[in-house]
């Protein structure tokens, strides 16, 4: 159980009785970068919402940590990096503004907390621009921009919500990279995104998702096994749409 | 954490070019437009000095009308008694500002369009004899010179439309400080930032202050600017300086509070805009900021119910008078609203970041 990061029992979420999140169970490992898959509208974010302590459950369990981070935030949610979809920057501030204000939400201050935010911009290769309007930042450098400004209170466990929408291919390589290197320095990760390749990457655990149930979970070649498709090269998309069907998912999650 | 909050959000506020151009060029285009369509009726009404009303007595208590001559005189309004003749040609023959016909239980008040200010001065001077001078109308019988509790400052010293203007607009602007923070909380909400709040250890007191106290610095930045720009240019009297600054900060305060309240609880940049606008378009219509709190015919009640009002009063007074009693009641009235709205925004905020289940 010490190994447990995080532990969901029956967790739920309802929007106006339909249930968005339906009795999930997962665990996760300290040390894994484990993968959540999943089309639109499958449940993937209201599921990190939860854990984050953003959405409230309708009814179940979270152990973040060994703690319940609705009844217990303040032990535990500093231990949380929450990298979100959109770009949660300022593009009015310069990109050391950007990652001091959001790292001193977790209370660090002063030397220690100019130090973070110089660690947190050289790590995504932002030191040097640090001067810069965020705004002026290209595609690339603001999704970068907006991984820093979740890194600088040194967390334990980091929540990245589709990292890399609508950048270059180097700039992908270069979170999928960091992402890696986080997990090597002892970070355990949760990703989700649409990018198969992506996940089957980095990622030592991958968990499929639909209508806000866990339909299959393991790692990339476990489930590979699960779908019986008469060929050996099968794709980790052959078998996300074999799990999940071919018919077009056009609700918001 | 909350010194960082507060510095970058008083940054993001200063540079929204957008909100602090509105918030500095607002009151000086108003001041220039109003202060100038207004300057004849308000230039006419400082040169009245005295001017002579006739009246007569249908059916009235002698002492209500002695009252009313000696309140008169104090006010600069001379009463001479014609009993008889056409009250039109009694006005023209003798050159009477205005008329006034005394019955047992009401008055009437003629005027004529060639002494309009005087006119205006009439009605409000009688209202306010008839309807707050009863009792010590009453008094009168008793003791033969007791004046009227009529207000001074109507009737003497005047205000030019600079002046009034040119401070009622740095009062009204004051009340609609949100606007600077629209940058921000737009910000916030498109992108996800709210989350970012969400995930960490920030109370929502801590989030209501990194708001609140760098709208209430950027607006009484952008204010002290706007301000001193309006004296150098209309050349405005702020009478006292010091208690003038203290009063406006006051109410930037409230009108911060005001803006963020509405915001954590409608949940909507737009709502709380059009809201705020309408709220303080409102008490500025009773308190002064578009017809002149002196000839406003508003009811008194509705005129004390607005915190711009006693602003406004206590402002011009201090500006032309150097002193007033409104000074204690805006002072009252704006931490109330202050922290008051404080309150109920802290607890809205707290609500929603809770979240239904």
């Amino acid at each position: 159980m010490g190994n447990i990061i995080l532990k969901t029992t029956d967790l739920t979420k309802k929007y106006n009785n339909k249930a968005v999140v339906d009795n999930l169970n997962i665990e996760i490992r300290k040390g894994e970068i484990f993968g959540l898959l999943g089309p639109n509208g499958a449940g993937k974010s209201t599921t990190m919402n939860m854990i984050c302590s953003i959405v409230r459950p309708t009814a179940g369990e979270i152990e973040l940590l060994g703690k319940n981070p609705w009844k217990q935030k303040k032990e535990v949610i500093h231990k949380i990096g929450y990298i979100p979809q959109e770009l949660a920057i300022h593009g009015n501030l310069k990109a050391w503004e950007n990652v001091e204000l959001f790292t001193s939400l977790y209370g660090i201050k002063g030397q220690e907390l100019k130090k973070a935010v110089g660690d947190s911009l050289e790590y995504v290769g932002l030191l040097e621009r640090k001067q810069e309007f965020a705004k002026n930042f290209s595609g690339g450098m603001k999704r970068r921009l907006n991984i820093a400004c979740a890194l600088g209170h040194n967390p334990e466990l980091l929540i990245f919500d589709e990292p890399t929408v609508g950048i270059d291919p180097q700039s992908r390589n270069f979170i999928l990279d960091k992402i890696k290197e986080s997990n090597a320095k002892g970070a355990t990760v949760i990703y989700t995104s649409h990018y198969m390749e992506e996940v089957e990457a980095i990622c030592t655990r991958i968990a499929i998702m639909d209508n806000g149930k866990i339909i299959a979970c393991g790692t990339s070649q476990e489930l590979k096994k699960l779908v019986n498709s008469g060929h050996e090269n099968i794709t980790l998309e052959e078998v996300f749409l074999t799990l999940t069907g071919k018919k077009l998912r056009d609700y918001a999650e | 954490m909350i010194r960082y909050l507060i510095k970058n959000n008083f940054k993001l506020m200063f540079r929204n070019t957008w909100s602090i151009a509105v918030m500095l060029l607002g009151p000086i285009l108003v001041i220039a437009v109003l202060s100038s369509a207004f300057s004849e009726l308000m230039k006419s009404y400082e040169g009245v000095d005295t001017f002579p009303v006739g009246y007569r007595i249908q059916e009235a208590d002698d002492a209500v009308i002695e009252a009313t001559k000696m309140a008169g005189e104090e006010a600069g309004i001379l009463f001479y008694e014609y009993p008889q003749g056409e009250i039109k040609d009694v006005m023209e023959k003798n050159e009477l500002s205005g008329f006034v016909e005394f019955s047992e239980d009401k008055y009437t008040v003629y005027t004529s369009a060639d002494y309009e200010v005087e006119g205006i001065t009439l009605k409000y001077f009688m209202n306010k004899v008839m309807n707050e001078g009863v009792d010590a109308s009453l008094q009168i019988k008793e003791q033969a010179k007791i004046a009227l509790p009529v207000e001074q400052l109507e009737f003497m010293p005047a205000i030019d439309s600079v002046d009034y203007y040119g401070i009622v607009y740095i009062v009204y602007f004051c009340w609609c400080g949100m606007i600077c923070a629209t940058g921000v909380l737009s910000n916030e909400k498109k992108y996800g930032i709210v989350r970012r709040f969400r995930v960490s250890n920030i109370s929502e007191s801590q989030n209501f202050l990194g708001k609140f106290i760098p709208i209430v610095l950027t607006v009484a930045g952008g204010m002290a600017i706007a301000t001193v720009i309006t004296v150098l240019l209309y050349d405005i009297h702020w009478g006292k300086p010091l208690l003038s600054t203290v009063i406006v900060f006051l109410m930037i305060a409230a009108g911060a509070a005001l803006g963020m309240m509405l915001y954590n609880i409608s949940d909507s940049l737009v709502i709380t805009i059009i809201l705020q606008f309408t709220i303080v378009w409102f008490l500025g219509f009773f308190g002064g900021s578009f017809e002149t709190y002196m000839f406003s015919s508003m009811p008194d009640f509705l005129k004390q119910l607005s915190p711009i009002y006693h602003g406004n009063r206590a402002l011009v007074e201090l500006s032309c008078m150097g002193e007033s009693s409104y000074v204690a009641s805006t002072v009252i009235y704006s931490l109330a609203v202050t922290v008051i709205c404080s309150i109920v925004a802290i607890f809205a905020g707290y609500v929603r970041k809770r979240g239904k289940a």
